[in-house]
């Protein structure tokens, strides 16, 4: 999310926080930056950092995945308007005067973002456990987000996960 | 697409608003409240930040495009936001998601400016959906911001 990590683990955190570091401090300060670097919450829980090729092939899958599903439910549906496009690695779905979805790559944070015209925007986290794109703030996931959001949207039902 | 579009207009200055649409196609422009924001900037600047009635929230990273940071002037009696400065590096959208931001927060109390949402400033500003994401670092600029002073609060041993 864009989160400028906190370098210094301060001992009470040391058990529960790994905070990725989206620049490292020396490069913020060349670029004019400096001071207080700090994570917005401390309550994240530790995952580890993806590494950028290893990212690259998850949110390509699922990127490609989406892409495949949602064009299929757009032939289902019947909304005026429906358009989904890939390019750049930006997936863009219109649908008509419900709104659009922008989804994207972050690649920097490692993360996806989205912004919904239900929910706004959320970015999303790889996370190995549970095996799926997890938004930190509300533990929402990505799939399972979407879902719900088409289905009351459009009306339809939509298998994503 | 879409990025390489706003990537052009950006390098083309915001001369959309005078220009004539294209023949073919949709010519989405920027928002005239944004436009507004970046031609007269509000608060723009710095505080001391270790005046300690200053309280500074620095949120994203320059590998995304965006860097923001506001600061805030508490007034320690009544916990009233005086006063308020910003400097963003980013988009139009950014700098006048963190532009609004600053005007919002003037004059509130911190419990009441933690309330500003995203939605509203986006709302404001008529932001397309791909810069929806401008608003919500502001809205996290502006609880990094509290999140600061109080901090700096509880060090210095205040309220």
């Amino acid at each position: 999310m864009g989160l400028i990590g906190d370098r210094r683990i301060r001992p009470k955190e040391r058990e529960t926080t790994t905070v990725f570091a989206t620049e490292p401090p020396w490069l913020l300060q060349l670029q004019g930056f400096s001071g207080n670097y700090r994570g917005l919450s401390s309550s994240l829980k530790p995952f580890s950092i993806l590494q950028e090729d290893e990212f690259h092939k998850l949110a390509n899958v699922t990127m490609n995945h989406l892409l495949e599903k949602i064009e299929d439910y757009g032939d289902n549906v019947q909304i005026d308007g429906f358009d989904i496009d890939y390019g750049n690695e930006v997936l863009t779905l219109k649908l008509g005067s419900l709104g659009t979805y922008v989804l994207n790559k972050q690649t920097p944070n490692r993360q996806i973002w989205m912004s919904s015209p239900v929910s706004g925007p959320s970015r999303f986290d790889w996370d190995r456990e549970a095996n799926a794109w997890i938004y930190r703030r509300t533990e929402a996931k990505l799939h399972k987000l979407l879902e719900e959001e088409l289905e009351s949207l459009c009306g339809e039902p939509i298998q994503l996960s | 697409m879409m990025m390489i579009r706003q990537a052009a207009k950006k390098a083309l200055g915001l001369t959309s608003r005078q220009s004539t649409p294209c023949s073919v196609g949709i010519f989405r422009s920027y928002h005239e409240n944004v436009i507004d924001h970046y031609d007269n900037p509000r608060n723009v600047g710095s505080f001391d930040k270790n005046d300690p009635t200053v309280g500074t929230g620095l949120v994203g990273a320059p590998a995304c495009g965006d860097v923001m940071k506001l600061q805030i002037k508490v007034d320690e009696k009544t916990g009233q936001i005086v006063d308020a400065r910003f400097k963003t590096f980013g988009c139009g959208s950014a700098i006048a998601s963190s532009s609004v931001a600053t005007e919002w927060v003037k004059g509130k109390a911190m419990e009441e400016v933690l309330t500003i949402k995203n939605t509203e400033i986006a709302k404001h500003l008529s932001l397309p959906p791909v810069k929806l994401h401008c608003s919500m670092l502001a809205e996290d600029a502006i609880k990094a911001a509290v999140k600061d002073y109080k901090e700096k609060r509880v060090k210095t041993g205040g309220v």
